[in-house]
């Protein structure tokens, strides 16, 4: 995250450089959430695409949902294997994200939030997505080793914490009591498009951020309420935030300036932002958070 | 003094350059190192490398004699394994620096990371600023000195050593406690401080071990032995077996630890037979130079690879849970037959590596015996995870069985029950995983493979990670695996049979595209060849064996194993009880086992109208059971009596 109150960074390019420092890690896939300019009453809609030979179909059914959603469609644009839908929009955010989850592959809504992942390098998904042209004020990234039969993109992280506009999250690790806390969740009516653990602590975070915690009280929740092993990073319109398990099997080092502050699992993607130069970081302690606004 | 630049270099031609500036003796500068891994890793020689900047995980890591001087931080497992030499790094550390250390000094001037000196043995390990959570864990020996905050649970679970903390003990580990310096000791560590121009002017506080962990509470009444047959009796439900381990049980309070496998009639190997009519297979004659046995397993990534004279290797077995005589009767065996020894947990001995001709290093979460040497002697690196007996657990040693002798190869202290971690320090994911791989090549030059032992557990996504971080080869071990001292419980009870493991492995390969990525060889509760022929016509590129070796070499399977006073010197190191044992001798009985193997495979094989045991394939065999039928998807043709007298050819 950039700080400060004004200005807008190549975010998109600092992300490429950093994922691709560390792409030993998750040599799959590769996702990116950017945050640029919100405007008032718009939203930015993002989703997965079937094959080629369909894509025309798909986009006509996410069309026609809109239009039933009363979402004015203000932009519209297929990138790769995507399609990007700016709309006026004045509803509820979550029944809107529910209903085009129904009707299609949500990759994420938000008025600043944009998420693209997909199969591949960093410098892949880059080609595909013109990631390098995103400038901003903050976001994630993410690089992913899988295990399923074949790489989906849509198994690949940031995951968007689905129903709520604008959260965000990568996550490293494996959340034990997952099916209880999903459960927990749904009791409530939330709904989950993966099973994928991090979309949970997405959904969780951005539930109590919609009750009213700040973001500070959400993660410091998060360490008591979720087991297992984590090192995950969430991010909001206008904030990022970490948080670790108490165990620290996971790692995370931290750099911080006058100007952004950053967060990867290992010191070379830092650097990639800084070549040649040595860092002054840290790594979080143990069961700590901590939070980063573009307000303050 | 040259200077190498990280920003035109990769790491490995870097190494690659201080191995040979080492050799000569020049000193080194390494410029633009922007935290990049393994820097410096595997170099042996006495020269002094200067980082100017910070180095990623396990710079130093694997080195011997060497000098380090790192002016900014380091990543994961700074000094990793260490034997002698030092380490200063200017600002912070990330976790697990000095992990497994065996010796040399690694001073951080900054504040360091969680689990410092994890499953360190000796050296000592200097924080100038605050240590994080848990430093110390599982240490068995050396010294750790904290100028600063010791951070939460200091200590946790340490077996020996020695803790000092300058600043504020947060909170104490367990089985760690607070004792008195002793005379001599603070003078010591002041001097050390010096020598690094680290000042400090209070007191230290010492934390050591309190020894409330290091033994079992009770132990284990030695009953009269059963033999395995009557140990395994299925017929009556309260049987001896069951009155046995009510016994114990109730004269120890706790579970029960054995040798041997697991004795739960489950889905085999010999669920299953060959379609094609062998009765006459065994009646060629030279059958043995008609089929093309040589197999090559590990090459084919670049590494040199072994050379098998047949599709066959020794399952790994520790220097520990077996005799020294034992290890080297084994290798002896494997030479004699054309095959690879591994070494399993703890260690290589002098008299094993010469004796056996191909020989895997085993590398497990304890470091017991690992070093940079002994890897540059071997023909293979093995990374354990865990084993078919008891996937997810550490192995465990009876302090009868942890001498003198055997402490000090694996740097810890004699006379502990020992219960090795269950975990690597440095591999708590696939993506950690990869680094270790690595850096396990760079320390090698990229010359030897590097497998990975498996239990069947999570087999589909384990076996994926393990074709996707870059191994050479799988060794895959299913639950009817032995072992030399397991939970009772567990060896019956948990894990995946042998069977359904290499089938989920060999699906989930294929899921991904990548059968071709990785070598698998099989193993647990194999008996004989006509097991390896099966396991072969499943898909594996070779067959290990482990305990039809130890019983060909004299086992008598009484299952008093973890006992340590096995009567017939193999599975203890008891020097009364070993020298019962003549390696010269059981070699030739191994030998000839693993010859009537070869024979087997040879026979079945030209059996089935090959010439080569790569044309063997799934449709020469049928399932004998529904389960066998359901668990490989082979066609169910139950048959009266065993058609293969094979067994009984020899």
């Amino acid at each position: 995250m950039y700080k400060g109150t004004e200005g807008i960074f190549d975010t998109g390019e600092a992300l490429i450089r950093m994922l691709d420092g560390c792409q030993h890690r998750g040599p799959d896939s590769t996702g990116f959430a950017l945050y640029g300019e919100a405007n008032p009453g718009e939203l930015k809609l993002r989703f997965f695409l079937g094959s080629a030979s369909d894509s025309e179909t798909a986009i006509d059914t996410i069309r026609q949902r809109l239009l039933v959603l009363k979402a004015v469609i203000l932009d519209e644009s297929e990138i790769g294997d995507n399609y990007r839908v700016t709309v006026r929009y004045a509803g509820d955010v979550q029944k809107l994200a529910y209903e085009m989850e129904h009707t299609a592959k949500v990759i994420s809504i938000g008025t600043s939030l944009e998420i693209v992942k997909d199969v591949g390098s960093a410098h892949e998904v880059d080609d595909r997505y013109a990631v390098h042209n995103y400038r901003g004020t903050h976001g994630l990234g993410h690089v992913r080793l899988a295990t399923e039969s074949d790489v989906k993109p849509e198994a690949s992280h940031p995951f968007w914490a689905t129903g709520f506009a604008d959260v965000a999250i990568v996550h490293n690790g494996q959340i034990t009591n997952y099916w209880k806390m999903r459960r927990r969740l749904e009791q409530r009516g939330f709904e989950f498009t993966t099973d994928n653990d991090s979309e949970l602590i997405a959904v969780y975070l951005a539930d109590k951020l919609a009750q009213g915690s700040d973001l500070n009280t959400a993660l410091e929740a998060s360490i008591d309420d979720l087991d297992g092993t984590f090192s995950f990073l969430v991010s909001t319109e206008d904030q990022i935030g970490y948080a670790k398990d108490r165990l620290a099997a996971k790692p995370m080092i931290l750099y911080q300036d006058d100007d952004l502050v950053a967060v990867a699992s290992e010191e070379v993607s830092l650097n990639r932002l800084f070549p040649g130069r040595s860092l002054n970081t840290h790594e979080p302690a143990p069961g700590t958070y901590a939070t980063w606004s573009r307000l303050t | 003094m040259v200077t190498l630049d990280l920003a035109s270099l990769t790491v490995r031609e870097v190494n690659e350059q201080l191995r040979q500036f080492g050799a000569e003796g020049e000193d080194v500068h390494i410029s633009n190192p922007d935290a990049r891994h393994h820097i410096g890793v595997g170099l042996t020689d006495a020269i002094t490398v200067h980082v100017d900047g910070s180095a990623g995980y396990f710079c130093a890591g694997l080195s011997d004699q060497a000098h380090f001087k790192i002016a900014h931080n380091v990543g994961w497992g700074v000094g990793d394994n260490m034997y002698s030499g030092s380490v200063v790094v200017g600002g912070n550390s990330g976790a697990i620096p000095g992990v497994a250390i065996r010796g040399a000094e690694i001073v951080i001037r900054g504040n360091m990371g969680s689990r410092a000196g994890q499953v360190m043995k000796a050296g000592t390990l200097c924080c100038a600023g605050n240590a994080n959570f848990m430093a110390g864990y599982m240490m068995y020996g050396g010294r750790i000195i904290i100028v600063g905050d010791s951070g939460e649970r200091v200590g946790e679970d340490m077996s020996a050593g020695e803790i000092f903390v300058g600043g504020q003990v947060q909170d104490l580990g367990s089985d760690a406690m607070i004792v008195d310096t002793e005379s001599g000791e603070d003078e010591e560590i002041r001097a050390f401080l010096d020598r690094y121009e680290i000042s400090f002017s209070g007191t230290f506080t010492k934390v050591i071990n309190a020894g409330k962990k290091l033994r079992y509470g009770s132990s284990e009444e030695q009953m009269r032995s059963l033999p395995f047959t009557v140990f395994s009796g299925q017929s009556e439900y309260w049987n001896t077996k069951v009155q046995e381990d009510i016994h114990i049980k109730s004269n120890s309070g706790r579970y029960r630890i054995r040798g041997y496998g697991g004795a739960r009639p489950l889905p085999h190997l010999s669920d299953l037979t060959f379609r094609r009519d062998l009765s006459s297979a065994g009646k060629v004659a030279d059958v043995v130079n008609r089929v093309s046995m040589e197999t090559q397993i590990g090459g084919i990534n670049g590494a040199e690879p072994l050379k098998l004279s047949m599709p066959v290797m020794i399952a790994p077995m520790s220097y520990g849970a077996l005799s020294r005589s034992t290890k080297q009767a084994v290798a002896m065996a494997s030479a004699m037959s054309g095959i690879a020894e591994n070494t399993g947990e703890g260690g290589m001995s002098d008299a094993q590596r010469d004796a056996a001709g191909q020989l895997i290093f085993q590398c497990l979460g304890g470091r017991l015996g690992w070093n940079i040497h002994d890897m540059r002697r071997a023909d293979g690196l093995e990374i354990y995870i865990s084993q078919g007996a008891k996937p997810g657990l550490g192995g465990q040693l009876m302090a009868k069985k942890v001498t003198p002798e055997l402490a000090e190869i694996r740097g810890i202290p004699s006379g502990i029950d020992l219960r090795s971690p269950s975990r690597h320090p440095d591999i708590l994911g696939a993506d950690d995983l990869v680094i270790k791989v690595e850096e396990l090549r760079e320390a090698t030059g990229y010359r030897v493979p590097v497998s990975i032992k498996l239990g069947a557990g999570r087999i589909r996504d384990d076996i994926k990670i393990a074709a996707k971080d870059g191994f050479d080869f799988v060794e895959l071990d299913g639950m009817q695996g032995s072992t030399g001292a397991g939970s009772s419980e567990v060896i019956d009870h948990v894990g995946i049979p042998t069977l359904p493991a290499i089938i989920e492995a060999l699906e989930a390969l294929e899921e991904i595209g990548a059968r071709d990525n990785i070598e698998l060889v099989l193993m647990g509760g194999l008996r004989d060849g006509v097991d390896a022929v099966k396991a072969l016509c499943l898909g594996a590129d070779a067959a290990a064996f482990g305990t039809s070796v130890i019983i060909a070499g004299g086992c008598i399977a009484c299952m008093q194993c973890h006992v340590g006073q096995c009567v017939t010197g193999i599975a203890t190191q008891d020097p009364e009880h070993e020298r019962r044992y003549k390696p010269a001798s059981e070699a030739s009985n191994i030998h000839r086992f693993l010859e009537s193997v070869r024979w087997q495979i040879a026979a079945i094989t030209h059996g089935l109208g090959y010439t080569d045991v790569r044309e063997l394939n799934r449709d020469d065999l049928v399932a004998l059971t529904p389960e066998a039928a359901a668990i490989t998807g082979l066609p169910y043709e139950p048959r009266d009596g065993d058609q293969l007298p094979l067994v009984q050819s020899i």
